[in-house]
């Protein structure tokens, strides 16, 4: 068997090889992110990427390349590994994009992984996102690599000799980031707001009839927007109430507030059905002790809000009772750290510019 | 003839160690209720990276559960530790071919929360690069669902569509398709007025090669019979759900932000929100294809509103203060000096957006004191209609799952965030 594999590899048929691998490059549907677009672009009728040999195809098994669009997430290097291994022998890979370099805009997230830890990489297209035609361009060089084996650079910087110029200060050039955060802030969601909004007040008042003794207050935060602060035990009363006009849930949200040790939950509600009520926003939010996260779920009256729940739960880590997915990963990786949208998770600093290693 | 039951000798065990987001009692059902559990993606022939999880009996889909995330980047994590203009690009990244509304929904937070008050002209031009990216949207999701329908002709004509919408973004902004253009009280640059004709001689492209699309796409009989009456949404399942856009709109909802809660200046152009009563995949699919047209008409008219606006006015002056002599024409230099230390006041601002593909929402939550947001959150609308969207497979044929994905236009990078 390895014979003649070395035979096909080195023996009178291999120039005929390498020429056939040359012209039928097939890249692998793997759209990995937002990157895919200019892919589509290369190989329609704009581009046209067909020229050059390389199709799309849709099985990892008849394919030898993967066109790696943009960032790989901890969830998605498994996939793009085990698409790698399904691939057979020769298989390349070609990077498009800044998050595949080094990270791009997304280089300190904690759900980022670099393609070049996971699969061997032939060449890397820079850009955010590179333009059709240095994607082609990519292809052609990989179809050089193949002939002639060596892998090389197809943009030449020229070099100058620093060496005799003087920095003029001590200082880096670069302006340190005027990013300045609140060590201990207060958070505040019912700031009130003077607005021409008639209809609100009314709203307000039936409001406050309707859910007596329930609120702690309802403020008019802008127009169209209305919160409704709340304790965590009153919740379920008010929803049921409230779920007969507002039919649909357009966000639930969390705020972690470790120097306060709270959560702040809120739902922020709508509506199709009723006309009037259409562009109007109701907030209702609770705060609850961080030692504590627990809510009641809202998806008995609101199914809408069961993927928003089980996002944040998966984010923040509040337990919503009631909703039977709790308690599983939903958008994360199982290896990635424990809800790290908290406060206490830092990322890593900002950074300028990485020193070259030599 | 009379059931029986068949004993096979094989040990088939449900799965243990494979990181399936389901129950174990779910395969467990599965497992004796003679039903398949058929895993679809994260690799599949089609576009866009998610996992299926279908229980089926026979060739009916009897429930589908999502396994998303596999392009979730952390939006919301990094915006909370960069500044408020700095979140621009990367709130643009979830879904790069709608640059448009995507950052206009995000600008426009930030505007409410300032009280800032943008110039008649940049509304306008805001306007139209949304419309742009609104058609250039569409398009791109009708070339996705002809690949899922294995229609080739069909992904390359909207493609070379798209090609148009491309430069025309491009000669607006100069890239072609991540422009970052609006930003907090207006846009970067003025636009000539041989670039606003060339906009608005494109549309005129559009219109008539979408003509010919019509008939080798739209209208074609293989089309109609893969998408007509599959994957139904009932009125009432579509308000229940949260679908949003021309999703829910094909449901019968009429719902459109830009008429429900007009922004920019929308409501002083004339336009139409088109809808349909049936809820299935085909008229998922017409109601966009009639919004290009109603797209269309909405950069014409602010074309011609333009022409009659003095060029020069783009950037509001509450934002620019002591630079408005300056970077009132032209922001660039100016950029870190007048956005760097932008500050919000405390509260909650919550911007709705009417994004190609449906209700965009983004939430600031602001301190008053630091220049980072608190928190920002922000859902985009692929991950609102996800579960209108699992429910439209359920009770449907395994054959008819490329044609119902394709209709909703699922994109995952926009969902995961």
């Amino acid at each position: 068997m390895d014979d003649s594999v070395d035979f096909l590899n080195s023996g009178i048929f291999a120039p005929f090889k390498k020429w056939g691998t040359k012209w039928s490059l097939w890249p692998v549907h793997l759209v990995t992110a937002c990157c895919g677009v200019e892919l589509a672009h290369a190989y329609a009728s704009g581009y046209d990427g067909e020229r050059l040999g390389s199709l799309n195809y849709g099985i990892a098994r008849q394919t030898n390349l993967i066109i790696v669009e943009g960032a790989i997430t901890r969830k998605m290097a498994r996939v793009l590994k085990i698409t790698y291994e399904q691939m057979p022998e020769p298989k390349f890979v070609i990077v498009m994009g800044a998050c595949g370099l080094k990270g791009g805009l997304f280089w300190n997230g904690y759900h980022m992984v670099r393609p070049s830890d996971v699969v061997p990489v032939d060449f890397f297209v820079p850009g955010c996102p590179p333009t059709p035609e240095s994607l082609l361009r990519a292809i052609r060089a990989l179809q050089d690599k193949i002939m002639s084996g060596e892998a090389r650079s197809t943009i030449e910087f020229e070099k100058y000799d620093l060496s005799g110029i003087k920095a003029r200060s001590e200082q880096p050039l670069v302006p340190p980031s005027p990013r300045y955060c609140s060590p201990t802030p207060p958070i505040k969601l019912d700031v009130p707001r003077d607005v021409d909004w008639e209809f609100g007040e009314k709203l307000v008042e039936e409001m406050k009839s309707e859910l007596k003794g329930l609120y702690k207050s309802i403020t008019i935060t802008d127009k169209n927007r209305i919160a409704i602060h709340v304790e965590k035990k009153d919740v379920v009363t008010i929803a049921s109430k409230l779920s007969k006009k507002f039919d649909h849930v357009k966000n639930v949200n969390v705020i972690d507030i470790p120097h306060e040790d709270s959560f702040i939950v809120e739902y922020q509600l709508s509506s199709y059905s009723v006309k009037e009520l259409m562009p109007v926003i109701v907030n209702i939010f609770a705060r609850i002790p961080r030692s504590d996260a627990r809510f009641p779920s809202l998806t008995v009256f609101w199914p809408s809000a069961d993927y928003l729940e089980r996002e944040m739960y998966d984010l923040f880590g509040i337990w919503f009772d009631g909703n039977p997915a709790m308690g599983e990963r939903f958008l994360l990786a199982p290896d990635t750290p424990e809800f790290p949208l908290r406060k206490d998770r830092k990322l890593r600093e900002e950074q300028y510019y990485e020193e070259v290693k030599q | 003839m009379t059931e029986r039951e068949v004993v096979l000798d094989v040990p088939v065990q449900p799965p243990t160690d494979l990181f399936l987001p389901i129950p174990k009692k779910f395969l467990e059902e599965a497992y004796r209720g003679d039903d398949y559990v058929v895993l679809v993606g994260p690799q599949h022939p089609g576009s866009g990276h998610m996992r299926l999880i279908l229980r089926i009996k026979g060739d009916v889909i009897l429930e589908a559960i999502p396994d998303p995330g596999y392009v979730h980047r952390c939006m919301e994590k990094l915006a909370e530790n960069r500044l408020y203009i700095q979140n621009i690009p990367l709130f643009e990244r979830p879904a790069i071919m709608d640059t448009g509304n995507v950052t206009l929904g995000y600008v426009r937070a930030i505007e409410n929360a300032l009280d800032v008050e943008v110039p008649e002209r940049a509304k306008y031009i805001r306007m139209i690069l949304a419309e742009l990216s609104r058609i250039g949207t569409h398009l791109y999701d009708a070339g996705i669902l002809a690949v899922f329908l294995g229609h080739t002709t069909g992904f390359m004509w909207p493609f070379a569509l798209r090609e148009p919408i491309v430069e025309a973004i491009t000669r607006i902004s100069g890239v072609r398709v991540t422009s970052s253009f609006i930003i907090p009280g207006g846009v970067r640059r003025d636009v000539p007025w041989k670039t606003l004709e060339f906009v608005r001689k494109t549309t005129f492209v559009l219109e008539k090669r979408l003509k010919s699309f019509e008939k080798i796409f739209i209208r074609n009989p293989t089309v109609i019979e893969r998408l007509k009456d599959v994957g139904v949404l009932s009125k009432e399942e579509a308000i229940k759900f949260g679908v949003v856009g021309p999703f829910l709109r094909a449901s019968g909802v009429e719902y459109d932000v830009r008429a429900v809660e007009p922004y920019e200046a929308y409501d002083s152009v004339s336009w139409e929100i088109p809808i349909s009563d049936h809820g299935d995949s085909y008229s998922r699919f017409l109601v966009r294809v009639e919004e290009i047209a109603q797209s269309i008409s909405i950069i014409r008219q602010a074309v011609n509103e333009l022409r009659s606006m003095p060029e020069g006015n783009i950037i509001s002056e509450d934002i620019l203060q002591e630079y408005s002599e300056v970077a009132s024409s032209d922001i660039r230099g100016f950029f870190f000096k007048v956005f760097g230390n932008l500050v919000l006041p405390s509260g909650e601002f919550t911007s709705l957006t009417e994004a190609a593909r449906g209700t965009l929402l983004y939430s600031i939550i602001s301190d008053g004191e630091s220049n980072i947001p608190y928190r920002a959150r922000v859902i985009t609308p692929g991950w609102y209609y996800l579960k209108g969207f699992m429910e439209a497979l359920r009770g449907e044929r395994l054959a008819d799952l490329q044609a119902i994905y394709g209709s909703f236009g699922y994109f995952p990078p926009e969902a995961d965030r």
